[in-house]
Parts: structure tokens; C-alpha cells; sequence
């Protein structure tokens, strides 16, 4: 029987303290997931139930998982507690990957929010392995403070890539800090890309979101070429349970990437 | 396909070799409505058997996709699920089957389908019956549905003074009447079935002249921000989610995991999207927090999305929402001012 609810073993081969409340978890399931950058999984935290995550390592790389963090309740309260060694349990892959067909030869305008680096990580790492294949790709990424900042070395790695042009933003500077701040839309006064060809891809908070895309249409970006990470409420992951509603779509099986003008008729469609 | 005859004296005979090689359920009366019961033998009272009646109270859903169901174990995955007997539901009506129909889509036809469900509908025999005697409470005619079965079942049968009339509908079907020496019924037997079908056609025509707006799915969505038209149709709602948990249409659940010692034990359950932590998202936003939005929504999924992306409303005009509605809230004059 091939049981769409069953979770695959998984152990945590590693636990990576990114920021005070967001950890970098490396995972190796019992079984290779065959997940492509957007998607997502369902991660069981034994006895604490499931949570929607996306894996923010390369999908060239699938044996060995991550997926990065943030403790906001429940069940990612419980992750915490968890150590290498531990045993968890994934479903999926779900829902649709980045349409990176549709990326190619194009420039590529990314913005980030806090945790939401997490899935543009995967997004990003499966850029850079076929770089040839894209125009530029920009970087735009915000967080609180200099101590929330995700993969703090890695941006710095990633700065030193051809084609690649990366830009942060912390909202308040409690501590030396010598780039912007500022929220991250504070980092788009100008965009270097020719906006009608380009893609722009934006995950974070939903608030950051909502003005993140506005001014992407300001500054021209024609609605099919945001893609927009919605977080909806998620039980199945597999299109049946109802909860992850958002306008027409269920946004496991549509989504949980959208673009701007699949979402623009919806009454309030960042929460 | 073939109609058959079985006269009165012969019912139970059928009925207990049925139950041979089936759970079988019938429809009785009891207290003021009609409720399943297992069939025995011993003690079948066929007064009591309320095949003309309309709908029973509990959707035929329960049987198929259950109010709470364990569906994985971890880290050791659960065992396949024993063959029981399968189960035979004796008297399914019309607005029964619209449930089925919607739970097809939503459970069977996408990427991922839920074996459990799809083992058990393939294994549950339907005998569908007529309903010569429309109530108050249904609308099925507005919603594109007919008070008899013609498909979607095994046998579909009549009632009529002398006996049961029975059509075969399926190669299923057709074993279930194998070896009762089955008269073919007369002309005269099936006229009298068409014209008591005619006759409830007319009934359910006269308690709901006004046909649905043919726009309505777009309507909805014109008038979602319609706050006063929505509070005025929710303004006597208890928020008791009766409307939702006796729907045969509604298909929400919820997956939830409780450790069972070093295991864990995943069960799916009925939800409900009136519920105010259903779409609530991790940390605590909620895009539905006001019970407006979430009232709304029921007629988004029903007869706007349903519609739209299936091509009829998840809606089967059966009536037992407002019959459960503490504030008999009847969501046919909702949908019908609209
Ligand atoms: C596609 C997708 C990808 C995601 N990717 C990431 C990622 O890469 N990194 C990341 O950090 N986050 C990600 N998230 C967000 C992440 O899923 C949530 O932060 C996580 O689900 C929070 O779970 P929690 O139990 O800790 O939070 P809580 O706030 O405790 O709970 C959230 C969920 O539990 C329910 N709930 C809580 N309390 C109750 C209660 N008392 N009764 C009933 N229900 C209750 C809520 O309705 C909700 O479903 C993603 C979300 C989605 C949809
Ligand atoms: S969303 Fe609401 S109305 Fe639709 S099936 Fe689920 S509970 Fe029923
Ligand atoms: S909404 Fe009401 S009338 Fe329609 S199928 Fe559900 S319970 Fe029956
Ligand atoms: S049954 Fe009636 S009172 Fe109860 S939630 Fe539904 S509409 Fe509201
Ligand atoms: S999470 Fe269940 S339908 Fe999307």
C-alpha cells in the first residue's frame, strides 16, 4: 500500500545554531526525497505532530536534507529539543517547484525576510549550480538585528560568485554593523535589472511581503514575474484536507509558491 | 437495463441473504427521523424499514470516510488493513451521492490518493432507493439533483404497494438478485414507479419554484465584501459547527499525532473551517480570525470553488445543515437572495 500519510524515518545528522531562535537542521531520510527547489515536506516531530517546512539545501544534493528554522510554538518548540541521533519523520516532496525553465536567461531579483532566506537558500544553491544557465542574480535580504541574520558565512561565500550581487538590510543596529539599515525594501530604491525581463522571487513575513511586492510592481515587474511563497495553514500536503485555502487554490498542491497574478483578486492575501 | 420484481412476502429473504456477505445497513425510523441500523435478522422490522422516507439523518460519508480513522504509525509504518466484510448500504438517495461525488474529487482524483478511502469505496455496495416523499428540508432539485438514483449505485430501487421494484444498475448488481428466481416487473409496476417519481419531481418543484442564480459563483465572489448582506445571514449563528459536521459534502480533516508509548499514532479526524484555529498559522496569524470570514467561507467552498474548479456545487440540497442549525439558519435563502 503506498500511504501518502506514512512520514519516512529520518535522522538529524546535525543541528546548526543560525540565530537565537532559528536552527539549521541536516536531516538524512531513510529513503532519498526527490524534492525540487519550493517545494516542501511534512516534518514529523514524534508525539508533537507535523509542520510544513522547505528544504533550504540544493536539490542537486538529496540524500542529506536541511532545513532551517524558526521556534515560533508547538511542534518547532519541540524540534528544539532535538539532537543529533534523533529520529524524525518527513512526507513529500509537495507541491510545485520553481518554474526555472521559465527562469532561464533571465536576470533574477531575490528578496529575502528573516527565516524566509530559508527556501530561497534551496532556490538559490540550484541557481548557482547551473549559473550559466541564468542572467544575474541579486540578493536582497533583510533581517532584525546583525544577530538574526541566517547563514552569515555562507552570504559571505556567495558574495565572492560571479554574476551573483548580494545586498542585506537589518532593521535596527544594536551592534557594529556596516551595511544599510532599515527595513529590506530600504535595498530597492534601486534595481539593477531590466524589470519587464526579469524574474522577482520574495519570501519572508507576510508584511514584509506585502510591501516587497508593491514595490516590485512600482518599480515595474509585471505580476507573472513575482513569485510570492504563501504560507497558508497545512494538515495533508496532499490537496484534500481543505485547510491551506486561499482563494481558489490550495496552496499545498498550487503552490506554495504563487505568483502576483495568481493572487492579486484575493481579498487580503498576505495575512 | 433490466427492472425486476420482488413482491412484499419476499423482502426479507433478500434482505437476510444480503447480509450473508455484507454488513448490511438499512435506513429505520426512530423518534422523528430516519437513522442507519445494521440489519439482523432476528430483529428486522420492515415496518419500520424507511425506505420512502427521505435521507437519513447521519450522511451515508461515515461509512467511507470516518469521523476519525488511524491512517500511519511511526517509525514502524501500519500494517494493510484486514478484509472485513465489506459493507452494503441498503437505500441511498440522490442528495447522498452528490457527498460521493465531492469526495471523489477531493480524495481519489488528485496527484495523491487516499488508499484507505479508495479500498473502501471500491468495496461498499450502494443500493440506491427513490424518494416519493420530498419534506420541507430538501432542495436537491436546486442544486441539479433528481429525488431517485439512476447511477452511481448497484441497484436502484422502488417502492411500490405491491413490493420493491429493483434495477439493475451494475455487473455487481446483477449478483446481488443472481439465484431468487426474479420476476421481470410489469409495464404497469414501472409506469406506477415513473409516475411516483414525476410526482416528487413535483413536489420538491413547488416548495423551490426559484431556480439558483445561474451566476452565482461569480456573485459570491462580488458579494464577499458584502459585510451587511453577511452579517445579517449569520446573525443568528451559535458557532455550534453543527451545519458542517453533519454535511455529507464537507470533506475537511485534520491529521493529529499522539504518542503511544516509544509510538506515534497518526489519526485523521473531521474539521471544520468555522473552527477558529483552522487556518490559523504557525506563530498565530489568522487569515480567517473573524467568524464573519469564516462564515463566508462555507459558501466560497460550497458554491463558488466547487462550481468553478468541479463543475457542480459541493452542496446536495439535502437540508440536514439547518435541521442541525441551533439558529435554523436555512442555507437555501441565503443562497437564494444572492
Ligand atoms: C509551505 C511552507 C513552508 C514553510 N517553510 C518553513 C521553513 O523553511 N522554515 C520555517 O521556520 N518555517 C517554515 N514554515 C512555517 C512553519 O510551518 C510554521 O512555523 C510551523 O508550522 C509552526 O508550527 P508550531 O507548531 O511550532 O507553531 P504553532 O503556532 O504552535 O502552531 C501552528 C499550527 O498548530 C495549530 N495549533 C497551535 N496551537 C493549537 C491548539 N491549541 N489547538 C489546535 N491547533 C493548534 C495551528 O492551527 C497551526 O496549524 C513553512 C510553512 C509552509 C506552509
Ligand atoms: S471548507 Fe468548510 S464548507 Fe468546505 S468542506 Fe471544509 S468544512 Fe465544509
Ligand atoms: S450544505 Fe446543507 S443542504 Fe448542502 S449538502 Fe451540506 S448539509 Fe446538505
Ligand atoms: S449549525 Fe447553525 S448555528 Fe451552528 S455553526 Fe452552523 S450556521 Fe451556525
Ligand atoms: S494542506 Fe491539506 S489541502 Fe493543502
Amino acid at each position: 500500500m503506498n500511504n501518502p500519510y506514512q512520514p519516512i524515518p529520518t535522522k538529524i545528522l546535525d543541528v546548526i545554531e543560525e540565530t537565537p531562535n532559528i536552527r539549521t537542521f541536516v536531516l538524512k531520510p531513510e529513503k532519498e526525497i526527490p524534492f525540487l527547489a519550493g517545494q516542501f515536506v511534512e516534518l514529523t516531530i514524534p508525539g508533537f505532530g507535523e509542520a510544513p517546512f522547505t528544504p533550504s539545501s540544493s536539490h542537486f544534493e538529496r540524500e542529506v536534507l536541511e532545513m532551517t528554522i524558526m521556534r515560533v510554538g508547538r511542534a518547532t518548540g519541540a524540534l528544539f529539543t532535538k539532537k543529533p541521533g534523533d529520529l524524525l519523520g518527513i512526507r513529500g516532496p509537495y507541491g510545485k517547484p520553481y518554474p526555472l525553465k521559465e527562469f532561464e536567461g533571465r536576470d533574477i531579483y531575490i528578496v529575502g525576510g528573516g527565516v524566509g532566506l530559508a527556501p530561497l537558500r534551496a532556490l538559490f544553491l540550484a541557481l548557482v549550480h547551473e549559473i550559466n544557465k541564468y542572467g544575474r542574480i541579486f540578493l536582497r535580504y533583510g533581517a532584525r538585528t546583525p544577530k538574526d541574520i541566517v547563514y552569515k558565512k555562507q552570504l559571505k561565500e556567495w558574495e565572492k560568485i560571479k554574476k551573483v550581487d548580494i545586498d542585506l538590510s537589518v532593521d535596527s543596529a544594536d551592534e557594529p554593523w556596516e551595511r544599510k539599515v532599515g527595513v529590506v525594501t530600504c535595498l530597492m530604491d534601486e534595481i539593477p535589472c531590466d524589470v519587464k525581463k526579469s524574474v522577482a522571487v520574495v519570501c519572508g513575513p507576510p508584511i514584509m511581503m506585502k510591501f516587497v511586492t508593491k514595490k516590485l510592481l512600482d518599480a515595474g515587474f509585471p505580476g507573472k514575474s513575482i513569485y510570492l511563497s504563501m504560507e497558508m495553514n497545512m494538515s495533508c500536503g496532499l490537496g484534500q484536507c481543505g485547510h491551506c485555502r486561499l482563494g481558489p487554490y490550495f496552496t499545498c498542491k498550487d503552490g506554495p509558491v504563487l505568483t502576483w497574478e495568481q493572487i492579486k483578486d484575493i481579498e487580503e492575501p498576505f495575512l | 437495463m433490466t427492472i425486476y420484481f420482488l413482491p412484499n412476502e419476499r423482502r426479507v429473504n433478500w434482505l437476510a441473504r444480503l447480509a450473508g456477505g455484507y454488513n448490511l445497513f438499512i435506513p429505520v425510523k426512530a423518534g422523528n427521523g430516519v437513522h442507519w441500523q445494521r440489519f439482523e435478522k432476528e430483529q428486522v422490522d420492515l415496518d419500520a424499514l424507511a425506505l420512502k422516507e427521505i435521507r437519513a439523518a447521519e450522511p451515508i460519508k461515515s461509512f467511507l470516510f470516518s469521523p476519525r480513522e488511524r491512517v500511519a504509525l511511526f517509525p514502524e509504518p501500519l500494517e494493510e488493513p484486514a478484509d472485513g466484510k465489506p459493507a452494503l448500504l441498503f437505500g441511498v438517495k440522490g442528495c447522498d451521492l452528490r457527498g460521493l461525488a465531492v469526495h471523489q474529487k477531493m480524495f481519489l482524483e488528485g496527484e495523491f490518493a487516499d488508499p484507505f478511502y479508495s479500498k473502501r469505496l471500491k468495496e461498499t455496495v450502494l443500493i440506491g432507493a427513490d424518494c416519493p416523499e420530498p419534506k420541507d428540508s430538501c432542495f436537491c432539485n436546486l442544486v441539479g439533483l433528481k429525488p431517485y438514483t439512476v447511477d452511481g449505485v448497484d441497484l436502484v430501487l422502488s417502492v411500490i404497494d405491491e413490493g420493491w421494484l429493483v434495477e439493475v444498475v451494475s455487473e455487481r448488481g446483477a449478483k446481488l438478485i443472481e439465484g431468487e428466481n426474479w420476476q421481470p416487473a410489469a409495464e404497469r409496476q414501472i409506469s406506477k414507479r415513473d409516475a411516483q417519481r414525476q410526482q416528487a419531481e413535483g413536489v420538491l418543484q413547488q416548495r423551490n419554484p426559484k431556480p439558483l442564480n445561474p451566476n452565482l459563483p461569480q456573485v459570491i465572489a462580488e458579494r464577499t465584501n458584502d459585510e451587511k448582506f453577511w452579517a445579517e445571514a449569520a446573525k443568528d449563528c451559535v458557532e455550534c459547527f453543527g451545519c458542517l459536521m453533519t454535511c455529507p459534502t464537507c470533506f475537511c480533516f485534520l491529521l493529529y499525532d499522539q504518542a503511544k508509548g516509544d509510538k506515534v499514532e497518526r489519526t485523521k479526524v473531521w474539521d471544520a473551517c468555522y473552527m477558529a484555529m483552522y487556518a490559523r498559522v504557525g506563530g498565530g496569524a489568522n487569515p480567517r480570525a473573524k467568524f464573519i470570514k469564516r462564515f463566508i467561507n462555507r459558501f466560497h467552498c460550497k458554491f463558488m470553488h466547487g462550481k468553478n474548479q468541479h463543475g457542480f456545487y459541493f452542496c446536495s440540497g439535502c437540508g440536514r445543515c439547518f435541521t442541525a442549525c441551533m439558529g435554523k439558519i436555512d442555507i437555501r435563502n441565503i443562497i437564494g437572495r444572492l
